[in-house]
Order: C-alpha cells, then structure tokens, then sequence
C-alpha cells in the first residue's frame, strides 16, 4: 500500500468516524428537545407551575451540553486529516461556537441550580421556578 | 445536498416551530416572559446546534454565531433582571442589613 492509498483510506475511515459522532450528537439534542417539548406541552395542559418549566429546561440543558460534548469530538476527528484552508476555517468557527455554547450551557446550568437551592433554602414556592430534578440524559 | 442533511434540516425546521409552540404555551400558563422566553431560546439553539452539523456555509455559520451571540445577551439580561421581579423570601429577608434609624420601617428588601 503507497503513501495515496493509506491517506485515501484514512480520508475515509475518518470521515465515516465523524459521521457516526455526528449523527450520536444529532440523536441527542433531537431526543432531548422532542422529550422537553412534550414535557413542556404536558406542563401547560396541566397547568403546572414554573417549577415545572425550569425543571424540563435544566434536563433540556443537560441533553444540549452532551450533543455538544459529542459534535466538539467530531471536530476533533476532523482535524486529524488535513482539509482545505477554508475548510480548516469553517472547523475552527464551529469549534469555537460549540466550545463557548458548552462553557456557557454549564455555567446557566450551574446558575440555574443554584439559585433553586437558594428559594428552597428561603422556602420560595417558585421564583425561578426552583424544581427539583431528577431525570438527566 | 444529501439525504441526511436534508432530514436534519428538515428536524431542525420543526424544532423552531416546537420552540415558538413551547414558549407561547409556557407563556399563556405561568405568566412569565422571561421563562417562556428562556424556553423558547433553548429550543431554537437545539435546532441552531443541528444546522451547525450539516456541513454548514459561512452565511449559516455567521447566522448561527448571531444567535448564540443573541441568545447569551438575553439571557444574561433576564438573569440580571430576575432579582428585581422576585419577592424577597424569609432567609433573603434575614440577610438584608437594617434600614437607618432616621429611614422607613418595613422596607422591602428587594425591589
């Protein structure tokens, strides 16, 4: 095997790699947002508080950080063969958007639990909403 | 375009709409702006994150970034703001210092 026909092969078992990565990342945000979109609607059929809403939406914000974990190691997959420059380009702004999406998507995550133990703490019914959640991707 | 990205776009199309249909409701049932919107905001950056994996053009990345971008900024704002809309509980109310002698008793703690 030459040089051409290892790269060529690489090219594609790479590529496939990120396909499968990508498409684990798609499973995830779209299970997560259709299970909170049914959550939501059960939410306002029932008419719950919004310590129902701010609950499905941390769980929600849980499934979105893991798709993003998945399609952050599909970038990484990318880099390890050598694309175009505009292609590199193209990798490097969506890395950087899913890189600062991840970090903020943690910290709003830590916000927003924090500030529930704190109207638990007070005995607030629902300022923030404050729910206790128990389900996690 | 393939089939698959076709498919995913096509998820992603029906997120936005589920996005709208989940923030109007959670807006006509709580009452709450700033929740509803925050629902609606995290579905959209779900049907945002799709977009992102169909090998995306640098107008759809540029669309997206903005909306991250925008959705940060309301969303810090909203947060910035809640402490204002929210009633002061009994421990927050505790650690408030007391008003000056010469001020008004019963002050609210948080406005």
């Amino acid at each position: 095997m030459n040089s051409e026909e290892a790269e060529e092969l690489l090219h594609e078992a790479v590529g496939f790699l990120v396909t499968v990565v990508e498409a684990c990342a798609a499973v995830v945000i779209v299970a997560g947002a259709l299970w909170a979109f049914f959550r939501f609607l059960k939410a306002v059929a029932t008419r719950r508080t919004a310590r129902e809403f701010v609950s499905v939406r941390l769980t929600l914000g849980r499934f979105l950080a893991l798709g993003l974990e998945f399609q952050l190691a599909s970038d990484v997959l990318r880099t390890a063969v050598a694309p175009s420059f505009e292609e590199l380009a193209k990798l490097a702004v969506v890395a950087a958007i899913r890189t600062a999406l991840n970090y903020f998507l943690a910290k709003e995550i830590a916000e927003e639990r924090r500030q529930i133990a704190e109207d638990d703490a007070d005995g607030r019914p629902s300022a923030t909403g404050g729910g206790k959640d128990r389900s996690a991707p | 375009m393939t089939s698959a990205a076709e498919a995913v776009r096509l998820v992603a199309l029906l997120l936005t709409g589920a996005a709208l249909l989940a923030a109007v409701g959670a807006l006509l049932s709580t009452r709450r702006p700033a929740l509803a919107l925050g629902i609606g905001l995290d579905l959209l950056l779900a049907a945002g994150l799709l977009r992102l994996a169909t090998a995306p053009s640098w107008r759809q990345i540029a669309a997206t970034a903005a909306i991250v971008a925008l959705r940060h900024l309301i969303g810090r704002g909203l947060r910035a703001g809640a402490p204002v809309w929210r009633r002061p509980g009994p421990r927050s109310a505790a650690r408030t210092p007391p008003p000056p002698a010469a001020g008004r008793s019963g002050s609210p703690a948080r406005r």
